[in-house]
Parts: structure tokens; sequence; C-alpha cells
């Protein structure tokens, strides 16, 4: 890390935005004078298009590049595929895969999720078949934003089905640009299609692409699960993102007097109850966010997303009550009750995302509370002898 | 305006924290509880020396002259334990309501004394129906010459049978006031109530042609006896947060610690799931005590909603998380001898003696609906 301070970074980047920023300039050339100048990745190593700086002042950087509007910089907070290659790969896989990532030249989606893996993500059942110098791969993902657009998919694959199941499993950069693989959008129950099936049949990927060995891909996955969870929590801190998360305030009261109802006591009830959800998650960010103890602040963080589906959930419960016979009409010709549908049903984006709040309530039981964890019967066993 | 604690703030607590786990530990609770007077003279005097009766009164009238933050703090240790003291009518009612008053010669006579250990005073405001000060008060208060007399019954009122002076609020030709009667005046009769929570004891007061001074102007009494009983929600909601959170605690220990089908109960998710769902809940009202305490410090315009808000959700919490609790105990969480019934006892008696969650969530809609 370098010894320079916050005002150091501030100055310089505000100064090489001044001098650089040119709209004339095509994405690619805008791309590679980022990642030439170290601001691509701030906090990472000048060969990876950074300058060794902090990762809070990796933060400025790209509040400083927002503020004139640029794009380019983060990638060593949002660029998965480099962070974890980074971390886990050969020198070779870095010189060849992190740069154009880190450019945006090359693009990258997540083949995590199974039909059949979901919340129990280890058995996972996508083959991984050596042959020769490539690996074949034949299975199902879901849930992949972005597939479409990719280069790289960050795959995890079963290469053993005769070890425990966390102990069989590979993670492959595995090229999305070839046949056998079918994409295919998942059409949401909102009406929304955010995410793809990604199809794999007979489709090749080759050994140089193994990140770690090959039955080793479970502890790779962690560290790439570690980060995604980083940028979400970072992106719910910016006050961009928690705009769409968080009901309006006074929306309840301005949508039951929209609607007439303002005078209900039992509605007013339930607006007060609505809102002392969201009210008090509110301060337990701001407690989390304050406070020295790093114990409280975990605790306070890990509770915020049982919290925030509770408060998504409620709150459209309670619109739902507010435009009553409204909620059975949808389409732009009946605004409040298409909203109320959409907010009603767009609340297990939360509630599953990301892992459901059931699996939520586990972790924070066992991590928080020092609960014991359920016994894991096959804990043991071949993967290949599990029930399923 | 800052909801984190500064190292004074920490020492506070951790001092409270030792002198409640030295003063209310659970067998003592038992004994006060038992005892009519509900109050341990010894440990009364401690918290004297200490300078926790006299937190929030000025220094001027002998006090620390502490905010709502140290207050919210202190309470919340007190909650823990279930400490068995006057505290909330003597040590913070009490004062809020006579500096409320602003009746200067009342409050260089009384607060010092309540700083001291030397009195003990509570309000007197309910009347049948509702823990709220009553919307027509039927308590009356005449005027002969300087002398007044009341006239009435008070009910619900905290500590009553130990109290010394009561600061009674009634209704007179020009509007409400408050005035103060003296133990064993003429006329008073106290008796106590039966409660559910035997660690706050309460009594109802009747008044016939009872001799009373009245304390600040008339038609004052109304908006003063508001503000103080703000003030101390601040003390209430703190202590909710912290039964709860000892409620929660003793779940998630037990949950660890008791096996049933070869296991600790806590492994199972339908137990797991129950002590996090409390978790959440005694985190956030501890969030919610510290968030209104520090709006309180600050004088933030939105602090009266976010009062509202938050008194209606912590007692509504406690309740949950004292509840929850007895459930994850099973069988033995059923019976007298285990503390978890304790817990629901008093946070059903916190939900109601500043007035119920519903009446608090109306009042932040009223506050919301005024301002938008």
């Amino acid at each position: 890390m370098t010894d320079m301070t916050d005002d150091d970074v501030r100055g310089e980047v505000r100064a090489w935005l001044a001098d650089n920023v040119d709209p004339a300039l095509g994405r690619a050339e805008w791309s590679r004078k980022v990642f030439d100048a170290g601001w691509s990745a701030p906090s990472w190593e000048p060969a990876w298009g950074g300058r060794g700086l902090s990762s809070a002042q990796s933060r400025l950087v790209a509040a400083e590049f927002a503020n004139v509007g640029a794009y380019g910089t983060g990638a060593d907070r949002a660029d998965m595929l480099s962070c974890t290659v980074r971390d886990l790969g050969t020198e070779e896989q870095k010189h060849r895969l992190i740069p154009p990532s880190v450019r945006g030249e090359t693009r990258w989606c997540l083949l995590y999720s199974e039909p059949g893996a979901g919340s129990d993500l280890a058995g996972l059942r996508t083959r991984a078949d050596r042959d020769g110098d490539d690996w074949i791969i034949n299975g199902q993902k879901v849930w992949t934003s972005f597939a479409k657009t990719a280069d790289y998919g960050l795959l995890v694959a079963r290469t053993d089905w005769d070890v425990p199941k966390h102990k069989g499993i590979g993670f492959f950069i595995f090229p999305m640009r070839q046949p056998g693989v079918e994409i295919r959008p998942i059409h949401q129950i909102t009406g929304e299609s955010e995410f793809n099936e990604v199809f794999i049949t007979d489709a090749r990927v080759p050994h140089a692409n193994l990140v770690g060995e090959p039955g080793g891909g479970w502890a790779v996955l962690q560290l790439a699960l570690a980060y995604e969870r980083r940028l979400m929590g970072d992106l719910a801190r910016t006050a961009k993102s928690t705009r769409d998360l968080k009901p309006d305030a006074d929306s309840l009261i301005g949508m039951a007097r929209a609607a007439g109802v303002l005078g209900d006591a039992h509605i007013r009830q339930e607006i007060a109850r609505a809102e002392s959800l969201a009210t008090v998650n509110r301060w337990n960010t701001q407690r989390a966010k304050t406070t020295t103890d790093r114990t409280e602040a975990a605790t306070l963080m890990a509770l915020g997303k049982i919290a925030m589906s509770r408060i998504l959930h409620e709150t459209a419960r309670i619109q739902t009550e507010i435009v009553g016979p409204e909620s059975m009409l949808t389409g732009s010709d009946n605004p409040v009750g298409d909203a109320v549908t959409f907010r009603t049903l767009n609340a297990y984006f939360t509630s599953i995302g990301g892992g459901t709040d059931q699996i939520q309530r586990n972790i924070v039981g066992e991590r928080v509370l020092g609960l014991p964890k359920e016994p894991e019967p096959y804990r043991d066993s071949a993967f290949r002898d599990l029930p399923h | 305006m800052s909801s984190v604690l500064t190292d004074q703030q920490n020492d506070l607590r951790d001092a409270i924290s030792d002198l409640m786990a030295k003063r209310s530990p659970e067998a003592q609770v038992r004994r006060l509880m038992a005892d009519d007077s509900g109050h341990d003279t010894a440990a009364w005097a401690e918290l004297a020396a200490m300078g926790l009766l006299g937190l929030t009164i000025p220094e001027e009238f002998g006090g620390a002259g502490a905010g709502a933050t140290e207050l919210a703090v202190v309470s919340e240790q007190m909650g823990r334990v279930l400490l068995c003291a006057p505290y909330l009518s003597t040590a913070v009612l009490t004062p809020y309501l006579l500096l409320a008053l602003g009746d200067p010669a009342e409050c260089a006579e009384a607060l010092p004394r309540i700083a001291a250990g030397e009195l003990l005073a509570t309000v007197a405001f309910a009347e049948a129906g509702s823990a709220r000060p009553p919307e027509r008060c039927v308590t009356s208060a005449v005027a002969d010459g300087d002398q007044w007399t009341l006239t009435g019954e008070k009910t619900y009122v905290l500590d009553a049978t130990i109290a010394n002076r009561f600061y009674v609020q009634a209704h007179c030709d020009s509007g409400t006031a408050l005035f103060a009667v003296e133990r064993g005046a003429p006329g008073l009769s106290v008796a106590p109530l039966t409660t559910v929570d035997q660690t706050r004891k309460q009594g109802r007061l009747t008044l016939a042609d009872t001799p009373a001074r009245l304390i600040g102007g008339v038609g004052k009494g109304a908006a003063a006896l508001d503000s103080a009983l703000d003030q101390s929600a601040v003390a209430l909601i703190a202590e909710q947060a912290g039964g709860a959170m000892h409620a929660m605690q003793m779940a998630a220990d037990y949950a660890g610690v008791r096996h049933q089908f070869g296991r600790a109960i806590g492994s199972f998710q339908a137990v797991k799931h129950l002590c996090v769902d409390m978790l959440l809940e005694a985190e956030s009202a501890s969030s919610a005590a510290r968030h209104v305490a520090a709006a309180f410090d600050a004088c933030e315009p939105d602090r009266l909603a976010d009062l509202a808000l938050a008194q209606a959700y912590c007692s509504d919490a406690f309740v949950f998380v004292a509840a929850t609790n007895i459930q994850v105990h099973g069988g033995i969480g059923f019976t007298w001898e285990h503390p978890a019934h304790l817990y629901l006892r008093r946070a059903r008696t916190d939900a109601q003696i500043f007035g119920d969650s519903n009446w608090h969530r109306e009042r932040y809609v009223r506050l919301r609906e005024d301002n938008s």
C-alpha cells in the first residue's frame, strides 16, 4: 500500500479526470487509459490496473469518478472474476484473464445455482469430466444474470462423485461463446426477465481455466461469494440502490389518502406498523455503521436481510389492504393495482434470492447466537450415494 | 446527532451493570416482589450515592444534569434485571414533570431531596379506563382563597403505596393543573392494586376534599404532563429493550444446552429460527431506544413521531421476546420458579403504563399526517 493520504488521492484523481475525460473517446480507449493510470482497480497492483491504495481510498476514487459521470473504476470491488483469479489463480491465469476483464473487454456471469441445488449449493450435479487438456461440462445452471453478454461464466461443477459433496467440486472460468451453451430467459412471477437458465451440453473448458485444484472448488467459491456479499453490502449502503428497496416513508399515508381510507382506524394501525419496521431497520443500519464494536455491527448487518424481507412483504400486504379491489387488476391501465401486485410478488426477490430467509436464519442462529448446526448424516458419504 | 455511546457513557453502563448484578439478582427481585413496599432502601441509598437518582435533575437542583442518552443507558441495565425500585416514578417522571411545570419553588424544594434519596414521589394522572392522562379529567380541584382541595380517584399510580408525595392531575374551572398532595393528607386514601407484574407496584388514590398545593400555573398541567411522559418514555423504552435483550439471551443460552433427541434443541431449525426472530426484535428495540434518546438530546424535529413509533415497537418487541422465551424453554418455562414469566409480566405491564401500542401508532400517523 502506498502512503498517499486521502486528500492526495482525491486531488490526484480529480486532476487526472480533469485532464483526461474526453467525450469523444470510445469505450475501449477510455478503459485502457483508466487501466494504465491505475484507476481501474485502485487498491490492486499496477499490473492489474491499480496503484496500491487502501480499499477505503478505492471508494474515494469511485466517488470522484461518479461526480463527473465517468465509468471504468471499481473493478477491485465489482469484478468477481478478477477478484477471485487475483487471489487464487496461477500467474498465467492472472496475466491472461485479469487485464481484459478489468478493462471491460471481457464480461463474466455466474454459473452457481442449479434446479436441484439452491439452498444446498454443494449438492450441484453439473458434471466436469476430464478429457486431455480440457474438461467436458454437462448440466444446467439457473438464476444467471447477463448470461447473453458474458464471455466467461464462473462455473462450479462436479469433478469427483466418489468423495463427500464439498470435496468433489471444481471452479472453472468457463467460455460462454461456444456450441453446447444454450441460454433461455427465466420468466419471473413479476413478468420481468432479469435471469437466465443456462443449458450446457458437451461444452469444453480448458484445464488451464481451472482455478485451484480439481476438488478444491468449494473453497474458491466461498471466496468468490464473500466478494459478492461485499459488493452487495456496498450497493445496499449507497443511496441510489436503497431508494429502490426502502419504501418511501410517506407513501403509505399518501396512498391511503388517495384511496380515501386514511380515516380507517385499522388502516392507520397497519400503516404505522409497516413504517415502524422500515424505520427501525434504518436505525439498526445507522447503529451498525457508527458503532466501534465489530460484533455489534456484524450482528446488525446479518439481521438486515431478514428485516428487509419482512419490510417488503408487510408493506406490500398493507398496500393491498389500502387499494382493496384494485389489487385484482394489473397492466398499464390499472397503475395502482399493478404497482401493488408487483411489490407483492417482487418481495420474494429479497426473501428467496441470495439465500432464503430460512437459510439466513440458520446462519444468524449459528454464527451470531452460537447455536449448534443441524446434524449432517451424509457429511462423510460419497456424493454418488446421497439420496436425491 | 449520534446514537453511538461515548467512552464515558460506556463506563456508566458498565458501572450500572455491576451495580445491578450486585443489587438486583433474581433472589432479590423475588424477595421484593413478595414485599409490599417492593423496594430496598439500602439499594436506593446506593443509587443516590452514585448520583443516579438525580441523573436528569439539573445541577442547580442537586442533580447531574445528564441527558436522555445517559438515562437510556441506565434504564436499559435496570430493565435487564427487572430492578424493583421506584426509579421511573420518583427519579424520572417526577423531575421531568416539575421542570416542565416550571415552578422554581417546588423544584428547589423537591428535586434536591429526590436526588439525595430522601423523597419518594410519584405522579397520579390516569383515571379508570386509560393509562394515559384522561381526555376529560374527572378529578376536580376547588380553590378557597389560596387553599385548594381535590376530590376524585386516580389509578395505575406507580409506587403509590411508598410515595411520600403525589403530584395529582386535576381539573378546575379554568383548566387542568398539577397539585402536590402529601402522604397522610386528610381525605386521601391509598390502596395497593394487585398487579400482574409484582416488580412494579401500583396503587389507587381516593381523594375527598383533600388539601393540595397548586404547582405551576392553572392551564399548564396537561402540556407539562404530556411532555414529562414523552421524556420519561425514553427511559421506559430503554428498559423494554434491556428486558428484551436479556430474555432473548436466556432463550439462546438455554437452546444451546438443553438436549432432546440426542441433540441441543437449538440445532432444530424450528427453535433456532425463533431465537433469531427474538434477536431481531431485541436488537431493533435497542436501536430504537438509543435513536430516540439521541433524538431527544438533539431536539430533533421528528422526535415525537420517532418516539411514538419506537414506543409501539419496543412494547410489542418486548412482549414477543418475553413470550417466545417461555415457549423456547418448554415445560420449565411454565413453572413459577423459572424467571421467564417475570419478563413476560413486566413486558405486558410496560406495554400499557404509558399507553398501549395502538395508542402510540395512532399518535404516529396523526403526527405524520399533520406534516404531509
